[in-house]
């Protein structure tokens, strides 16, 4: 164990490379190892789109193990989206099997010639022509593979269509419904000419105290079971989101400008639950089982079965276009599977385009002859086959709603985007503590970094048991600004621990379950290292990931300025709703997150922050480029 | 006596139960060394395989060196006797028998001893330890 494996496609040369012990005691795992390799290998400014970009496929110490949802994997590289630090997550069973191969990671880098797929079959590795392929979905290019090698044990990584033709919000999708979906690491793939990644590992993984991790995997099993939440998961999934977020007035309606949607009843998880139901499915070992497949009976899109959508979906899709039916956020869903697209930013695009089409700044010419108005669920359909495909307004739309506006100089105010990322299906100003959480991201409007679910859900038991009895109720109080940098600061690095053990977001964030006492038990008994069970110490490893990665991006020209909210979240009050009237405060939270980050009121990590977190190298590279 | 069954529905193929088993027997974590399986089939099919433990086992009669006996109602390998030829293997009409990934010898499912490992682990609750006539009456597929 122990091993990376390093695809040159330029030169068509795989190496397998020792993990460094270096980077296991300092850095953990998945994201943490990621950071170092790109701050290492990467010069800033370069283009996330040429050749020298690194894709990494990561795994973590608990992938492939009994722990409960230990089943994650994750890609990571510069995004070409956002210019910056790139990471997304998946889940499926791609990262056990590379585990199970003998691999804690792939890094891929250089540009093949012709494209081609990367086959992993325990030590024989090879690259694969892969003619055939490109131009094919993901659904069929899994297929296909499987069939060409003879195994259908053999899983799969690839990019659809809309990898191949560089839409900068492409993802690498895995078992036909997984999408490692956010920051464009699809067109990255694409880039390189690299269609899929197969792998199948026959070899087994074993932990450093079998007894103890066994005897923790079990309480934690067992845990996940009588947790209430997570049985609500099982049975409906992340939809269950919907009616709690129209209750609180917070689910994302037409490009945000409200927070109350009229046709929420129609996409609540009972009512999916009752009318589209089909089947329960799960990731690797895992026991929230929160995936479902739907079959739509009726209407339009009658006959149509598919996995999803996530509750992030029916936003996107959904609600954010002003679109109630459930049958067409499905259908649209499953092309963003099958394109290889990521169905939030994609979503937020269209969203975006309809609002400009409201307002009059474009015209039906200027989309294609289509009349993009609220709730046209054709149309939104269409506009996903435009983008994947990229024709006529759909190859703007295909470089992400930012770069959209500007190509069309118009509608810049209307992009609902932090650091040119689409904002995922959450509004700061009804819930303070995701204002900042959106506006720190490491990879810019995104609430899986540090998403703090005590304010949004009201969890005061677990508020006072993380943070203590004296922050209640300001804690758990979604409008006001007070704690809301501690426990997002808190979050981000719990998270950081998350990602790189790798395990899931359910069962941590929410429904909360696990955080960094059960990480650092479970870390050192299954890799021996004991540092990793004593708190402080997985704190420090979880704060130098997080200003690592924080460097990454001040290495690219970010600070204060980026760490911004569209204006409609801070100078736009909430029209209506349990919500009505608050706007987002952000400076007070931003100001109060870097004083407990020990970064300069610029936002930028200072020398004896890094110093201290032993990251003194970073320090002098960020003095070197004058970024210090 | 009592098999592992599997009532036909609820499965959501998450291949836990074939990591804990490989792990009950070989204390590593592994999908290749478990003594169950999963098929899965898109867009709506996951279904558990696993040895039935049958009256007249095919791999029994198959096995040339005689590894394979019926004990107390359960078919057993004797993995010391066992040449790794894979007739077995070959045999078994649902595919309920392998050969182990590094040992290279026959492995089947063996009730873990009576507690087993997949029924304790299935996140799902659908698999079951049970008498087969139990479950064609929970069915109601008979009287
Ligand atoms: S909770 Fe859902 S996404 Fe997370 S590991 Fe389990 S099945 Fe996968």
């Amino acid at each position: 164990m122990g091993q990376v494996l390093r695809v040159d496609l330029t030169k068509r040369k795989v190496l397998v490379e020792r993990l460094p012990k270096e980077l296991a005691l300092n850095y953990l795992g998945g994201t943490g190892f990621a950071a170092r390799i790109l701050f290492d290998e990467l010069e800033p400014g370069m283009n996330a789109l040429g050749p020298e970009n690194r894709l990494i496929f990561g795994t973590g110490p608990l992938t492939g193990t009994l722990w409960p949802t230990a089943g994650r994997w994750a890609v990571y590289a510069k995004s070409p989206l956002t210019d910056i630090w790139g990471e997304s997550h998946c889940g499926g069973f791609f990262g056990t099997e590379l585990k199970f191969a003998g691999y804690d990671m792939v890094i891929v880098q250089g540009r093949a010639d012709d494209p081609v797929y990367l086959w992993i079959d325990d030590d024989e590795v090879q690259l694969l022509p892969a003619k055939d392929l490109w131009g094919r979905n993901t659904a069929e290019t899994t297929d296909m593979i499987r069939e060409a090698l003879g195994d259908r044990e053999i899983e799969v990584a690839c990019i659809g269509q809309a990898g191949e033709r560089l839409v900068r919000f492409a993802c690498i999708m895995h078992n036909y419904q997984d999408a490692a979906g956010r920051t464009g690491m699809g067109a990255v793939m694409g880039s390189k000419r690299l269609k899929a990644v197969a792998v199948r590992g026959s070899r087994a993984v074993s932990v450093a105290d079998d007894e103890r991790f066994m005897e923790l995997a079990e309480e934690a099993h067992r845990r996940v079971l009588e947790q209430p939440q997570a049985r609500e998961m099982t049975k409906y999934g992340t939809p269950l989101l919907v009616a709690y977020k129209s209750e609180i007035g917070e689910l994302p309606t037409r490009n945000h400008q409200t927070g109350i949607f009229g046709g929420a009843q129609k996409l609540q998880a009972d009512t999916i639950r009752a009318k589209y139901f089909a089947k329960v499915r799960s990731c690797f070992g895992c026991c929230i089982m929160c995936k479902k497949v739907n079959r739509i009976q009726e209407g339009p899109y009658a006959g149509l079965i598919s996995g999803g959508p996530e509750y992030e979906g029916i936003y996107s899709l959904g609600t954010n276009c002003g679109i109630d039916d459930f049958g067409a956020i499905l259908k649209a869903n499953q092309l963003c599977n099958l394109y290889g697209l990521d169905a939030i930013s994609a979503g937020c695009v269209v969203a975006w385009l309809m609002e400009c089409y409201e307002r009059g700044l474009l015209s039906r010419q200027d989309c294609d002859g289509l009349e993009p108005t609220w709730g046209n669920h054709e149309v939104m359909v269409t506009l996903i086959e435009k983008i994947a495909k990229r024709e006529g307004i759909g190859d703007v739309l295909a470089e992400g709603s930012y770069r959209a506006a500007q190509r069309l100089g118009k509608g810049e105010e209307y992009v609902m985007h932090v650091k040119k990322l689409e904002i995922s299906g959450q509004d700061g100003r009804t819930h303070r503590s995701v204002a900042l959480t959106h506006a720190i991201s490491v990879r810019g409007a995104d609430h899986l970094r540090s998403l703090v679910t005590v304010d949004q859900l009201g969890y005061e038991d677990t508020a006072a048991k993380r943070y203590g009895r004296d922050k209640l109720p300001e804690v758990c109080d979604p409008y006001s600004e007070r704690y809301k940098a501690l426990v997002v600061k808190d979050a981000e690095d719990t998270f950081a621990i998350r990602d790189s053990l790798i395990v899931c977001w359910y069962s941590c964030g929410w429904p909360p379950i696990f955080w960094m006492p059960d990480f650092a038990a479970v870390a050192s008994a299954a890799t021996g290292v004991e540092k990793f069970g004593k708190l402080e110490e997985l704190y420090r490893i979880a704060q130098r990931i997080c200003n690592l990665r924080r460097a990454f991006n001040v290495r690219e020209g970010l600070d204060r300025r980026h760490d911004m909210l569209p204006k409609r979240f801070t100078h736009e009050p909430m029209p209506e709703g349990p919500g009505k009237g608050q706007v987002a405060n952000l400076e007070i939270m931003l100001n109060e997150y870097y004083k407990l980050r020990g970064w300069s009121e610029n936002g930028v990590p200072t020398k004896q922050t890094l110093d201290e977190l032993g990251l003194s190298d970073v320090a002098e590279e960020l003095k070197r480029l004058g970024r210090l | 006596m009592a098999r592992i069954v599997y009532a036909g529905d609820g499965c959501t193929g998450c291949k836990r139960c074939i990591v804990a088993c490989a792990h009950a027997h070989d204390g590593t974590f592994s999908l290749e060394a478990g003594r169950i399986w999963v098929v899965k089939e898109e867009p709506l099919t996951d279904h558990p395989v696993v040895c039935v433990q049958c009256v007249k086992p095919r791999c029994q009669e198959a096995c040339p060196v005689g590894a394979i006996r019926r004990v107390d109602d359960l078919v057993l390998v004797d993995e010391g006797a066992c040449i790794g030829c894979g007739a077995c293997a070959e045999a078994c009409p649902f595919g309920a028998i392998a050969l182990h990934p590094s040992k290279g010898v026959a492995i089947k499912c063996d009730l873990c001893g009576g507690d087993p490992a997949c029924v304790k682990f299935c996140p799902a609750g659908v698999l079951k330890l049970k008498e087969p006539a139990a479950v064609v009456q929970q069915k109601g597929a008979r009287g």
